[in-house]
């Protein structure tokens, strides 16, 4: 009987608590559809730039094939550029998922049959997409040799050489730089707007709402020790990950200043978010209801375990605007190909008109008197 | 003069229900005032009102000439305050929570410094200065949170149930301090209670709140006057005679004199001063005292009087809400 009166008032605390069951059937469903969505679906839209320094009629070929690629199963897309170099520099960038290169005298070596070779440049940070876009050009090849076996040439023997960019990275150490947004994002959940959710729970706002402390100052200090707490997270989350799974730090001193920069904004951007959801709650469960439901809209369709680009038309959209989504990009580029400014300052100015916007409505939102 | 508060015709209303209703009157410059009435009757919604920490529906409320909607700000700086709940940090000694509250207000280091070591001095909290405040008992962190408000050197200090959760002796030790403290600083204090022990023994002047509006208002001792009765002097004496019974009833400034199982209960309009007289007298009649005890008129009378009931009857009333201090959600019909 004593256990029943237990186990009575909790479901009746439960069911006053309508956030709580709606959440508890959402979310459920919400993982459903995000995760589904983001770990299923066929690679699509990957990247290639394509450098015919040939011009002759076999490149001009390799091109229709790589073209058919496009237009059919939609897995590449491919943008003609004259300079390797630049062709290899973008894809270090991040701008492209992998450069084909194929080189002067291409035709002249299929037709005399003398080994011809097509240079494929791989960024291999990202090996899922790396081996995507390997997969489509060889099978391009396929149909290469089925539509020209010929008394002229014997095109079985062109070979594509692929050229991985950088030391090999397992698939663990990939996930190093969605680990640490992750870091920064679960450091948002116990400091920010968490520590004046607390303080509303607990009452202890009273005694600062009546002090001279302006919104913004409020809004502003919050946030200070927010990214504080979150950064040094975040940070010991890196090397700890890094030690892990065995990888270093590709960059020099540039690019980690750029990665400590990424970290700060990151967590400046995600904590203003949280405060502007968040600033008015006022009970801990609302709390975790929210940060519950946000890292998985956040995290899954972020690149940090899946490429962006096997995503679904609708989720592809959430993740050009979702703030973890940058900070992935930024950070593989920062810690696994220790890249310069220019890969990662879209990231970066994203990163930042998000964080202005959000500390914006986080202000604004925020209720100063009770 | 200027007053100190200034509040006329104030009104906050919530969805269902109106805390304060139309309340207007002044505290003096250096009095302690105290606002009395049960939990629920609109004390903390008045003086979060006051304090800046909620708005008025309508009416204006001034401190130190500073109107609250107006000029918060302003406000703000010259006011300290204590409130109902405990808001102090658990995770911070009690100098670190004075240190970070009075940087809220600007204060320089140095002047930091003095003032915390002055009020922690006050307090008695000194030679725990450096201890966390979870290490505290109720009454301690109560002591600390008034120093806290006061590390600033307010005009005013404002204090909502200060003493409530505490025992007896706590409350003994928190109605000294700020005693002490209005002694040597001349503050201004605005105290909400419901204790009515409390309103009497540190309040100036009073206001009785209940259903939101004010029905009384004066110094505890023309409040209790205000309600005509009498003080009673009960005594016991040696060798009591109908003599003696007819000589008391002769004396103008008794106005009545009943005997019950050998024990007179001698009515008179103030017990404090007619005691002496009685005594001279009772030693002039020839008879010897052996039990007296006093009945003065107390504020729970002067509530009864302006509410038509007991201080508890009227706290059963109340809204359930968090700490009797929550932002009401009100039922139909409810008391804030």
């Amino acid at each position: 009987m004593r256990a029943l009166a237990v186990a009575e008032r909790d479901l009746k605390r439960f069911s006053r608590n309508p956030i709580v069951i709606f959440a508890s059937i959402l979310m459920p469903l919400v993982y459903l559809v995000i995760m589904g969505n983001s770990f299923q679906g066929e690679l699509k839209h990957l990247s290639l730039a394509v450098v015919d320094q040939d011009n002759g009629p076999y490149a001009r070929r390799v091109i229709e094939l790589l073209q058919a690629m496009r237009d059919g199963p939609r897995t590449l897309d491919i943008v003609k550029l004259s300079d390797q170099k630049k062709a290899v520099d973008d894809v270090k960038n991040g701008f492209y998922k992998g450069a084909l290169i194929i080189p002067p005298r291409f035709s002249e070596d299929v037709i005399k049959d003398v080994n011809p070779q097509i240079g494929l440049f791989l960024d291999n940070t990202d090996s899922i997409s790396a081996a995507g876009i390997s997969s489509a050009v060889s099978r391009s090849m396929g149909y290469l040799k089925s539509e020209y076996v010929s008394v002229r040439a014997t095109i079985a023997k062109t070979q594509f050489r692929a050229v991985e960019l950088y030391k090999k990275i397992d698939y663990d150490a990939s996930l190093v730089p969605g680990i640490i947004v992750m870091a920064i994002f679960m450091g948002t959940t116990f400091t920010g707007a968490f520590s004046l959710v607390m303080d509303k729970f607990l009452g202890i706002h009273e005694s600062y709402l009546s002090t001279p402390l302006t919104k913004m100052d409020i809004v502003i200090g919050i946030i200070i020790s927010g990214v504080f707490i979150t950064t040094l997270m975040a940070f010991i989350v890196m090397m700890g990950g890094m030690f892990i799974t065995g990888i270093k730090l590709a960059g020099g001193l540039t690019s980690f200043i750029l990665l400590i920069f990424t970290i700060v904004l990151t967590a400046l951007g995600l904590l203003s978010m949280i405060f502007m959801v968040l600033g008015r709650a006022d009970h801990p469960r609302i709390v975790g209801v929210t940060i519950g439901f946000l890292n998985v809209i956040f995290y899954f369709p972020s690149g940090a375990v899946y490429p962006i680009e096997s995503l679904p038309g609708w989720l592809k959209a959430f993740a050009a605007v979702n703030p973890e989504a940058y900070a992935v990009h930024a950070l593989k580029a920062l810690i696994l190909k220790g890249s310069g400014f220019v890969a990662v300052q879209n990231d970066l100015i994203f990163l930042a008109a998000f964080t202005g916007i959000m500390l914006f409505f986080a202000t604004i939102t925020f209720k100063r008197t009770m | 003069m200027a007053y100190a508060v200034e509040i006329q015709n104030i009104i906050k209303k919530f969805p269902s229900v109106t805390a304060v209703n139309d309340v207007t009157f002044n505290v003096d410059e250096g009095e302690i005032f105290g606002l009395l009435g049960p939990n629920g009757a609109g004390k903390t919604t008045l003086i979060r009102i006051l304090t800046c920490i909620m708005k008025p529906t309508s009416g204006q409320a001034k401190i130190r000439e500073f109107d609250v909607v107006r000029y918060p700000a302003r406000v703000r700086r010259n006011i300290g305050v204590v409130s109902q709940a405990m808001t102090s940090d658990l995770d911070l000694t009690a100098w670190e929570n004075m240190n970070i509250y009075a940087k809220y207000f600007d204060l320089p280091k140095k002047q930091r410094k003095e003032n915390i070591s002055y009020l922690l001095k006050i307090v008695e909290l000194e030679d725990r200065a450096k201890d966390l405040v979870a290490t505290y008992s109720g009454g301690m962190r109560r002591r600390l949170e008034i120093a806290r408000g006061l590390v600033h050197r307010p005009y005013i200090l404002f204090l909502d149930e200060p003493t409530i959760g505490l025992d007896p002796q706590s409350r003994r030790v928190i109605w000294d301090l700020l005693q002490k403290i209005r002694k040597e600083t001349n503050l201004t204090i605005f105290i909400t209670t419901h204790y009515m022990d409390e309103a009497d023994v540190l309040c100036d002047r009073i206001a009785i709140i209940d259903y939101g509006k004010i029905v009384a208002m004066d110094s505890p001792s023309n409040l209790k006057r205000s309600i005509g009765g009498f003080d009673i002097i009960e005594v016991s004496l040696s060798n009591f005679t109908p003599s003696v019974m007819e000589r008391l009833k002769a004396m103008k400034f008794i106005k009545e004199v009943a005997e019950k199982e050998g024990a007179l209960r001698i009515s008179v309009e103030d017990a404090a001063k007619s005691m002496p007289v009685l005594i001279e007298e009772f030693k002039k009649m020839g008879v010897s005292i052996l039990y007296l005890a006093i009945h003065e008129q107390s504020l729970e009378d002067v509530f009864i009087h302006y509410t038509g009931k007991t201080i508890r009857e009227a706290e059963a009333q109340k809204v359930n809400m968090f700490l009797g201090a929550g932002v009401p959600r009100q039922l139909p019909g409810s008391r804030i």
